[in-house]
């Protein structure tokens, strides 16, 4: 790949030939916060009346118990297992991007990985909510929680589910924490254009951010030790999730392969659901000269890979569950292909197996229409390949007099939709509150401007790359 | 007594009755004095529970009965172990008999009828009102059901006080019974056969596990079927189109065609006496039938008869059993007359068949046909209704309803709303058997005495049917002689008690549930019966196959529901809960379909078709069952009330409207087989509100069985398949194993003093259960028991078809070899599966709170106020034993049914799991009162769970493992015992299963062992 030409400073970066000069990186970003059209205002009352929905339907369920779900025994998880472990999938590909992509200098993340990190904090926000959705007794789920208490009651260590409120919780601060801390130099650019309420909001989270030498190396030592920090537990919090499932002695659950699995499979929902609200961004605020067909070549190729992976999982399982010549876990995974539930399986199979395959065509990947269809058969397959593991297992176990068919209620539709929508209604207010790409990375990789030739009033200010910062100790713009 | 009376006043009241321990009896205010069965009458202490004797009431076996009453409510019954009927057993609806003392649907008081409404009135005036019905000239007509003896000879007395005319019927009794027996023996009783002493039993369509009398039934087939010490096993053969729950537990299955039982076992007795004479003047008769002249028309092949015979005459003691009510068609007489030859031929008679012994039956379907004819021709005035609900339990085509709706005066007596009552102009409430006095005499030589275990039910203003017409006949001038049923009674049995101290005597009635008063109880002398008796002279009885309606193209065969009875106890949410014993289902009725009949009409499970007759038709869902001929079908009774109560109304469809109004020509009984119908598809289709998940166990080591051939040689298979397991696992779990340093048992293994056993002390026991599934007849009345007193909610018929019945006790039930087509083996298994308490608990480890955790002493236990509902235990339990509290169930339980709470255990809230507890507060209770009391420790048997108390089969042993001398160890060891999925999973489970035994080759559940 030509992706080093002469004047581009970082190694390895993609290039962005249209974009001229890091005043057009601040103009072209810090649009998207300015007064939004009417489309956004549509989306954001879709979103929100789905919040309210959301919140309606849960609040509803508290009042009238659980049993307003289609749940039942034997399949006491369902819908809301599924869609917390799909959230916490999605949740992955943030920091994967960000964290692993940027240890490993990866060329052609600067663009995306503000989205994706923002998707990353707002997916863990939707996913912690469902455990609390999910159990019976919502207002004692802070038991799950150890914390000194005069009965010297402590939670069970060796359940899984506490070493998920650990991982997810772990995950979501330093998610939350590598994310805010990413955005501090271009809140302190949007700060900068800002007028009125928004400046002193700005003001306020950008922490006072002037771009002096000692505040970009104290931003990169801590930028670098976050994303060293957060590497591993992209692979730890979808392996605890997956030990859920793996520590349990459910046919169908209790593999050993499971972590990999899981961390790949949530890669791969990750990256696809990247692209799938990429997409729309892209076109809508016109960042195509920042947001190239080389990026979602680079993202659909990890889509490839990871749906390998996924696939190869699949496969082993089933082989497995034949190869170990137990009947009780053979009639568990002959089910889970020709029983009650067989559409989801084969829904599960198609579109993270079969689909995929087109990316290994380049005409493919370089085509943002089919990438984008593509991607969202992948959310909807990765979201049918947990309710698989969820629900045909369960319903299928070892005494074939207790099995049973589980059908999400109303309620349950309500809450996982109204779950999108309590993503989209965090998303939409990110697009406009926060700078949605990154901008002072994205200077890292524009060739400086020519010596004596001026640049722009805004590009020399706050946000300039290390190295062509203004005099320290000054606010310039105030 | 007000309605809505506190628990608090209540509690006054029992404070004021002078010695703790007395009951009112009576509205009049007159204190009698109730014995308590153990404690002594000084004492109700709050929180210790009281147990009175009484009798069941709830269909005619009347078995001995204890009730335990807390702080003056009555919250479990149990059976009497003294009673001879019970023997310390319950069935379901004996359990359920709580559920009507407390139900919501009783009569508030004494209803008036305003034109289309009922008034309330008080006691006084609706007897008056009754009596200025009567006068010399009426003509009164009393119809009664169900009724101790003295209530039925103050009914009588009565009746001809007010020169009236009484018509006795029960539906079901069991008339074809006593009319065989006065034609083949010239007995004025039905016979009776001892089923437990039976080694070749074969019943002709008798359900005795079920309805009435399962409890001695059940208790009988476990008997008979029992492995004997010298290896050899009881053999059970069920006759009959349908396999019934009792039939399922059969070794062989004879499919016979409908109508032909008689035919049959004529066959049977003609192949047995080599010399016909042997039946003196019915040798004719057998000559006539040999096998090969009834294989045509029963449709069983003459070889399988004559291997029938052969061993019904060879492997003695063997007793027949004629139809009962399931079996009841226009020729149930001559099946019931064939039977007792066939016992005769056998010499069976005089043996386990006990000529003359029998329960008689109440009253006939003619009786009653007479009397709608007497009310429709207008020759009734007035009309008495008591303890029968004939609008509901009689065929539309009888014409009752019309009939009784024309009497011009009409009383009823019932104590909760039914459909005649809901006629009546004038409702006069009767007490439940819990709150009044009575007697039962179920068959010669068996008497009870029914005592009021608490003050009635305050909601209710009832006052005792005895005592209404006590006072009525005082109102018309009579004397009866006594002013209170109480003293009547009591008056009664002074009179019989001859002479001594009757008050001692009476208190020792009360205080032991029986009353012997003859010297001989049984009016057939030992050495009488050790005779064959003779035969009658044969009458001229028509043998040739019953007929039935046409019209249709498959046999309706119309029978009583287990749960529901013919649909008395329809009004009773824990009876339509229970899962039917054959089919599972629940809450709806179903027409049972053989799978052959369904592919050919295109039909599956949760079809609704149209069942039509020449007398009606009804919509109900099918459901495939190999267990049934392909030319019948079948319909329960017991559904479509229409005024009976929240619980009982809307619920399923009622088979009597099929049918005709016709009787066994003989005997008078109601012919409930009578019809062909047709089965045509609506289109549409419902979800059937059942429990199983599957019929087959796909060889899975859950249910195995162990043909009777392979006993004695299963260990050595044993090494073959388990050796390497018990190598890695050192035997595990709950097996005893002895100890090398002599000590009799080495338990827990030191591989198992870790974690929740790190505190566990060999002095603690180690409570552990067994169930001997070759016992196990499947009658459920554990899960009805484990309901009462655990306070189990019913989840209603809407939560149940989404999968969340909440019963503690599911009694699985797999098909293995079942085939409608010829006679031939049969093998069906029934497992009670409950919560496994097992050592090695895959819940254990995942509660992220401790919810469940394991107690020193072996038990898994649930702390319901830690739990925060993650249902990660019930994923993780392979038995599926843990039931969640999805919805507020117990809020769903009205007063006063909350009255029958357990105050010993938590209601569930919301959102918890819950699940089986080993009845953990009665082993507290007995650890507390052997501590506090004697200061000993619990001995062996002081510990009986509510199933093991319930279980009429005596399968379920309950005890402290670790005690090799306990009953449970010394049960446990036994070549037949596993544990389910333990090879598996090692799971440990505390409950070890017994494996049932078959006659033929048995699948071991082994076939997927590694």
């Amino acid at each position: 790949m030509s992706l080093s030409r002469p004047g581009s400073r970082a190694r390895g970066a993609l290039p962005h030939p249209d974009v001229r000069g890091h005043g057009e990186v601040n103009r072209d970003v810090l649009k998207m916060l300015s007064r939004p059209g009417k489309g956004w205002w549509r989306l954001f009352a879709i979103a929100a009346t789905g919040v309210l929905v959301f919140l309606g339907s849960w609040g509803y369920q508290i009042y009238e118990g659980i049993g307003v779900s289609g749940l039942n025994s034997p399949v006491g998880w369902g819908v809301y297992i599924t869609t917390f472990v799909f959230w916490v999938g999605i949740a992955h590909s943030g920091t994967l991007i960000s964290a692993i992509l940027f240890l490993f200098r990866a060329p052609w993340r600067q663009s995306i990985y503000r989205a994706a990190e923002a998707m990353t904090v707002f997916a863990v926000m939707t996913a912690g909510l469902f455990p609390l959705i999910h159990v019976g007794r919502v207002w004692h789920a802070y038991w799950l929680i150890p914390y000194p208490n005069s009965r010297f009651l402590w939670p069970n260590f060796k359940s899984p589910l506490v070493w998920d409120v650990f991982a997810v919780t772990t995950y979501f601060t330093v998610s939350a924490v590598f994310f805010f801390l990413g955005t501090i130099p271009d809140l302190a650019a949007a700060r900068d254009k800002a007028r009125g309420l928004r400046r002193r909001f700005y003001r306020v989270i950008s922490l006072g951010w002037q771009g002096t030498d000692r505040q970009w190396h104290h931003f990169g030592k801590a930028y670098i030790f976050l994303a060293a920090l957060a590497t591993p537990l992209v692979l730890s919090v979808h392996s605890v999730v997956s030990w859920d499932f793996a520590m349990s002695i459910v046919p169908g659950w209790h593999a050993t392969i499971f972590a990999p699995y899981f961390v790949a499979g949530a890669i791969f929902s990750g990256v696809a659901m990247v692209i799938t609200l990429v997409v729309p961004l892209r076109k809508v605020f016109g960042l195509e000269a920042y947001l190239t067909v080389r990026h979602f070549d680079m993202m659909a190729r990890l889509c490839l890979l990871t749906s390998l992976i996924v696939l190869y999982a699949y496969l082993s399982e089933f082989f497995m569950a034949w190869y170990s010549g137990e009947e009780i876990e053979r009639t568990a995974f002959w089910n889970r292909l020709f029983g009650d539930y067989w559409w989801a399986s084969w829904t599960m199979l198609t579109c993270n197996g079969l689909v995929p395959i087109m990316l290994w065509f380049r005409r493919v990947r370089h085509s943002i229409p089919a990438l984008f269809v593509i991607s969202i058969f992948i959310n909807i397959g990765m979201w049918f390949e947990r309710y698989v593991i969820v629900v045909t297992s369960l319903h299928h176990e070892y005494e074939p007099f207790a099995w049973g068919i589980y059908q999400p209620s109303i309620v349950e539709i309500g809450i996982l939709l109204g779950s999108f929508c309590w993503f989209g209604f965090w998303f939409l207010l990110f697009t406009r509150l926060l700078p949605p790409v990154a901008i002072q990375e994205l200077k890292e990789v524009i060739p400086p401007a020519f010596k004596g030739r001026r640049s722009s009033p805004v590009g020399s200010g706050a946000v300039a790359a290390p190295g062509v910062a203004s005099p320290a100790g000054k606010e310039v713009t105030l | 007594m007000a309605a809505g009376m506190e628990r608090r006043d209540f509690l006054k009241v029992v404070g004021v009755g002078g010695a703790g321990a007395t009951v009112a009896g009576c509205s009049t205010g007159e204190v009698e004095k109730l014995l308590p069965y153990v404690t002594h009458p000084e004492e109700i202490t709050p929180g210790v529970a009281t147990w009175y004797t009484t009798a069941c009431g709830g269909c005619e076996a009347g078995c001995g009965m204890w009730a335990r009453t807390r702080e003056g409510r009555v919250v479990k019954l149990e059976g009497n172990p003294n009673h001879p009927v019970s023997q310390g057993a319950l069935c379901s609806v004996g359990h359920a008999s709580l559920q009507h003392l407390y139900n919501p649907d009783r009569h508030p008081g004494p209803l008036v009828r305003e034109g289309d409404r009922f008034r309330s009135g008080g006691w006084d005036e609706a007897e008056r009102f009754l009596a200025s019905k009567i006068d010399p000239e009426t003509r009164v007509l009393f119809l009664t059901g169900r009724c101790g003896p003295t209530l039925d000879r103050l009914f009588d007395e009565f009746t001809a006080a007010v020169n009236g005319t009484r018509v006795r019927y029960l539906p079901g009794s069991n008339s074809p019974a006593l009319a065989a027996a006065a034609i083949v023996y010239g007995a004025d009783a039905p016979s009776l056969g001892d089923i437990g002493a039976a080694r070749t039993l074969i019943s002709f369509g008798d359900d005795f596990t079920e309805g009435t009398g399962s409890v001695e039934g059940g208790r009988g087939l476990a008997r008979s079927n029992a492995l004997a010490p010298d290896g050899s096993k009881g053999r059970f053969v069920y006759v009959g189109p349908r396999l019934s729950a009792t039939g399922m537990n059969a070794d062989e299955w004879v499919p016979v065609r409908p109508g032909t039982e008689a035919l049959l076992a004529l066959g049977m007795a003609s192949a047995i006496a080599t010399d016909p004479e042997a039946a003196g003047s019915w040798a004719p008769l057998l000559r006539q039938h040999t096998p090969a002249t009834t294989a045509a028309a029963t449709g069983v092949e003459e070889a399988d008869i004559r291997e029938l015979a052969h061993r019904f005459a060879s492997e003695g003691p063997s007793l027949a059993l004629g139809p009962g009510a399931g079996g009841s068609h226009r020729r149930a007489t001559q099946a019931h007359v064939a039977v007792a030859l066939l016992n005769h031929v056998a010499g069976a008679a005089g043996g386990t068949v006990r000529v003359g012994s029998g329960p008689n039956p109440t009253g006939s379907y003619g009786e009653m046909a007479d009397a709608v004819e007497a009310m429709a021709a207008g020759a009734v005035d007035v009309v008495l209704v008591h303890g029968i609900n004939p609008v509901y339990e009689m065929p539309r085509s009888s014409g009752f309803r019309e009939a009784f709706e024309q009497v011009p005066f009409k009383a009823s007596f019932a104590q909760a709303r039914d459909e005649t009552s809901a006629l009546a102009d004038l409702v006069l409430p009767d007490r439940h058997f819990l709150e009044s006095w009575g007697d039962t005499n179920p068959r010669a030589g068996i008497r009870a005495l029914q005592q009021p275990v608490m003050q009635p039910v305050p909601h209710f203003d009832s006052k005792q049917t005895g005592d209404v017409l006590l006072s009525v006949a005082a109102h018309l001038g009579s004397d009866p002689g006594a002013s209170t049923f109480f003293d009547y009674l009591r008056e009664a049995y002074r009179a019989e008690a001859g002479e001594g101290d009757f008050d001692a005597r009476w208190r020792e009635y009360l205080r032991s549930g029986v009353v012997e008063i003859d010297a001989d109880p049984d009016p057939e002398d030992t050495a009488d019966s050790a005779a064959a008796p003779a035969l009658m002279p044969m009458g001229a009885v028509d043998f040739t196959p019953a007929r039935f309606d046409e019209g249709g193209d498959l046999t309706l065969l119309v029978h009583p529901s287990p749960r529901l009875g013919s649909g008395e106890h329809a009004n009773q949410p824990w009876l339509q809960e229970l899962p039917d014993p054959a089919s599972k289902i629940t809450w709806h009725s179903w027409l049972e379909i053989n799978p052959h009949t369904a592919e050919e009409r295109g039909l599956g499970d949760g079809d609704i078709v149209s069942v039509a007759s020449a007398h009606g038709t009804v919509e109900v869902p099918v459901w495939l069952y190999p267990g049934i001929r392909e030319d019948a079908v079948a319909l329960a009774l017991g559904g479509g009330h229409t005024a009976m109560g929240r619980w009982a109304d809307g619920n399923g469809v009622n088979a009597l409207d099929l049918l005709p109004s016709d009787t066994d020509e003989l005997s008078g009984a109601f012919a409930a087989t009578s019809v062909t119908v047709t089965v045509t598809p609506t289109g549409s289709r419902r979800a059937l509100a059942t429990v199983s998940g599957s019929d087959d166990d796909f060889d899975r080591p859950i249910a195995p069985a162990v043909a009777l051939a392979d006993l004695g040689h299963a260990e050595e298979h044993e090494d073959e398949h388990h050796g390497e397991l018990d190598e890695l696992q050192g035997l595990g779990g709950f097996v005893p194993v002895p100890a090398e340093d002599g000590a009799p048992t080495a338990f827990p293994l030191e591989g198992s003093r870790h974690g929740p056993y790190e505190n566990s002390h060999e002095s603690e026991p180690r409570w552990a259960m067994a169930i001997d599934l070759d016992k196990c007849t499947g009658c459920s009345a554990c899960v009805t028991a484990c309901q009462a007193e655990n306070n189990v909610p019913w989840v209603g018929e809407e939560q149940l078809l989404g999968g969340r019945e909440m019963s503690w006790i599911r009694l699985e039930r797999y098909y293995k070899q079942v085939d409608a087509t010829r006679a031939g083996p049969l093998d069906v298994r029934f497992l009670p599966m409950l919560c496994q308490h097992c050592g090695n608990a895959p819940c254990e480890p995942v509660c992220p709170v401790y919810a469940t955790y394991h107690t020193p002493d072996g038990l898994n236990a649930q702390i319901y106020n830690r739990c925060v509902g993650t249902r990660y235990c019930a994923n993780n339990c392979p038995y599926k034993v843990r039931v969640f509290n999805w919805l507020r169930y117990a809020d769903g339980v009205p007063e006063p049914m909350n009255w029958q709470w357990n105050p010993d255990v938590t209601v569930r809230g919301n959102g918890v799991m819950e699940k089986c507890s080993f009845c953990v507060q009665r082993i507290r209770e007995a650890e507390n009162r052997a501590a506090l009391e004697e200061g000993r420790p619990v001995r062996d048997g002081e510990v009986v769970p509510a199933c093991q108390q319930s279980c009429a089969a005596e399968a379920i042993v309950f005890g402290n493992i670790r005690d090799p001398e306990s009953r449970v160890a010394r049960v446990t060891d036994d070549e037949r015992t596993y544990r389910v999925l333990d090879e598996f999973i090692n799971t440990q489970p505390a409950v070890s299963y017994l494996k049932k035994v078959t006659h033929h080759a048995a699948s071991s559940g082994a076939g997927h062992a590694p």
